[in-house]
């Protein structure tokens, strides 16, 4: 027994010393080049969602041009009272700010108040554009920097539709949904053709209402 | 016989069909006729003022007395002998009513026939947020986030999908959660006033029309995206939203929004009530949107219950307000018709849920004040529920709720999820759409 147990002692001391093994590398195997790449799937995986509404007020106010809330509310409500545009305090909620004071939490989702209140002030931004803009050298648009020629055709809607696209989009309007710069064109044949007298001409409802439609457009407001 | 993949693929159509078949299907047997409103008494009221009235030293209750209540305003307060020189208050029961009742209700305690109240409420909580979610979600935050649907978008889901407004909040702790229908989400705002002048429109620089016609582009660019988007729920709402802005934009309702119209279209509410005074204009709102059959819910917050330290001395007066403003609200119901059934009053089918975050300690603190304690007390006024009646109780040495029943989990007091569960129940909703938890409470409904 003794001696069956000294052996074993033995082999495993000389088990415990032997050198690790080594192991060659394979030979690495290049994909045939028949295979296709593989593609990284990066398309977004989240529904479209709301930016925290401090976004929007921000955009809002490099929009009307100005540093602050106060600048952008007074440029916004000019000297006709409150026709266009009240004060910040009547949208902070219904644009999805916290109420604190009332423990009321931050809007996760669209509402059609807050749809209304993206109206009340996309058209107060559009009109007071329209009114600033085109009465302005073309270095000191915000907005419309494009010359409002009329008659239009498509082709010349396009390119300046581009602007504001790109301006409030993000993007050149080439790379759009199909359709999108026709609906848009329409809109701005239909509004010109249609408007009755009011303090804009003809010309400037329609692209105040072109600058509308994209101000408050889905892809403006979610991401 | 049906082979695997045939059992499967049957059983997949019939998945598919049972949420909208059997929504529609629920929907067409429940009443479209009827109004709700829910009121949330922020900040944590002391039930033992008004539910649960307590006017002796029993265990850890130190009643309300003299010694820590301004009692003068408190119409029906009458002093009861608590100690040698300090006073509590008698007990009100009206005549015919089965319902005790403390001095802080006020002018509702006329309407105890048509009250249907719920003591010993278990909040498990002591957080405001907490509370305040729990009672009107039916489930505790996560995160500090809702994790359910409030109930007045349930009901707004259910049943106000066609109305110009299904849910309109005015601090009332609405949230949002689920597979629910996007115009469900409940129109939250500070104050009434803000909704008019959100929707003011100028005609100076362009026509009504011409809005309209930017909003029409906007529903078919939303439409066209959601076609081609992964996840469509946020667009379809979007163009769903954008064909209700129309409907608003086209009503005139300058009068409904507009507070100083509501003030005198309805003189009856205590607009310079000390406490609740700012408030009263939602009551006139809740009025005046139903009779125009603008709404489906409508919820709004009273303050002023979170008294910890000397304030408490209001607490009575706070209640009183509170509920003068609820009386005079059910009052004025009775005198208005209903916009659609003609010959019925509006309060026939309007139907109240009156809430609270918790109660209130039933210690006094050192700072002369009651803190937040995990037991609440609910009100409901509603045609459906057992009128002149109580259901649960609380500890009379802790006031900490009591086994109301033995439910499906065995004996325990009611909490927020059962008591939701009964209200949707009310109305023919499968509570199960909408509550993970919570049981029917057969016992509160009228049968």
């Amino acid at each position: 027994m003794r001696r069956v147990l000294v052996l074993m002692c033995f082999s495993m001391c000389f088990s415990a010393c032997r050198p690790p093994a080594l192991i060659p590398p394979g030979a690495t195997s290049q994909l045939p080049p028949s295979h296709p790449p593989i593609l990284v799937d990066v398309a977004p995986k989240e529904a479209p969602r709301l930016l925290p509404a401090e976004a929007y007020v921000r955009t809002y106010m490099q929009l009307f041009g100005a540093q602050t809330l106060l600048e952008a509310q007074q440029k916004a409500k000019g000297k006709d009272g409150n026709q266009l545009f009240d004060n910040w305090g009547d949208y902070l909620t219904t644009l999805g700010f916290p109420d604190h004071r009332n423990d009321l939490p931050r809007a996760r989702e669209t509402n059609a108040l807050m749809i209304a209140t993206f109206e009340r002030l996309g058209i107060a931004l559009c009109d007071r554009a329209v009114e600033r803009d085109f009465h302005a050298p073309m270095a000191q648009r915000i907005i419309f920097a494009f010359d409002p020629i009329d008659p239009i055709d498509s082709s010349q809607f396009a390119e300046r539709f581009d602007v504001l696209h790109r301006t409030f989009l993000g993007y050149p309007s080439k790379l759009a949904p199909p359709g999108r710069i026709d609906r848009y064109y329409k809109l701005y044949k239909d509004t010109q053709t249609k408007h009755a007298k009011t303090r804009l001409s003809p010309t400037e409802a329609a692209w105040s209402a072109v600058c509308q439609g994209l101000i408050r457009h889905p892809e403006f407001l979610l991401y | 016989m049906l082979n695997r993949r045939q059992f499967i693929q049957y059983s997949s159509a019939a998945i598919a069909l049972a949420g909208p078949l059997g929504r529609a299907l629920a929907q067409s047997k429940q009443a479209s006729d009827e109004f709700f409103i829910f009121i949330h008494a922020a900040g944590g009221w002391d039930v033992t003022l008004w539910s649960d009235p307590r006017n002796e030293r029993r265990g850890i209750v130190e009643p309300a007395s003299t010694a820590n209540t301004d009692t003068g305003p408190i119409r029906l307060w009458q002093d009861a002998p608590l100690d040698s020189d300090v006073r509590s208050f008698q007990l009100i029961q009206p005549p015919g009513s089965r319902i005790v009742f403390g001095p802080g209700i006020g002018r509702l305690a006329d309407f105890f026939d048509r009250l249907c109240l719920i003591n010993g409420l278990a909040m498990n909580t002591v957080s405001h947020p907490d509370g305040t979610a729990y009672s009107a979600t039916g489930r505790h935050l996560s995160g500090g986030r809702a994790l359910a649907a409030s109930v007045d978008a349930m009901i707004a889901n259910e049943l106000g999908l066609t109305q110009t407004f299904p849910a309109v909040s005015a601090q009332f702790p609405s949230s949002f959660a689920g597979e629910l229908d996007r115009r469900a989400v409940p129109l939250t705002v500070e104050r009434v006033g803000s909704i008019g002048r959100v929707l003011a429109r100028a005609g100076a620089w362009e026509k009504p029309e011409e809005r309209d016609s930017v909003t029409a582009l906007l529903s078919e660019e939303a439409d066209s995206l959601a076609a081609r988007a992964e996840e469509r729920g946020a667009l379809d709402g979007f163009a769903l939203q954008n064909g209700s802005l129309a409907k608003m934009l086209g009503g005139g309702l300058d009068e409904v929004f507009n507070e100083n119209r509501l003030k005198t279209a309805w003189p009856q509410f205590d607009y310079k009530a000390r406490f609740q005074g700012g408030r009263a204009v939602n009551a006139a709102f809740t009025v005046e949107a139903m009779k125009r059959n603008l709404v489906r819910c409508v919820g709004f917050a009273l303050g002023g219950f979170d008294t910890h330290g000397n304030n408490y001395k209001t607490q009575a007066q706070v209640q009183q307000e509170a509920f003068d403003l609820i009386a005079e609200l059910l009052k004025t119901l009775d005198t208005t018709a209903h916009p659609t059934r003609a010959g019925r009053r509006l309060s026939d089918h309007c139907h109240v849920l009156v809430m609270s975050d918790f109660c209130r300690t039933p210690q006094i603190n050192l700072a002369g004040g009651r803190d937040h304690y995990p037991n609440n007390s609910a009100l409901i006024i509603s045609g459906r529920f057992k009128p002149n009646y109580t259901f649960g109780k609380s500890d009379p040495e802790q006031l900490l709720p009591l086994r109301a029943k033995r439910f499906s989990d065995g004996e325990r007091p009611i909490a927020p999820p059962d008591l939701l569960a009964t209200f949707l129940s009310a109305f023919a909703i499968p509570p199960r759409r909408y509550l993970r938890d919570g049981e029917v409470v057969p016992e509160l409904l009228r049968s």
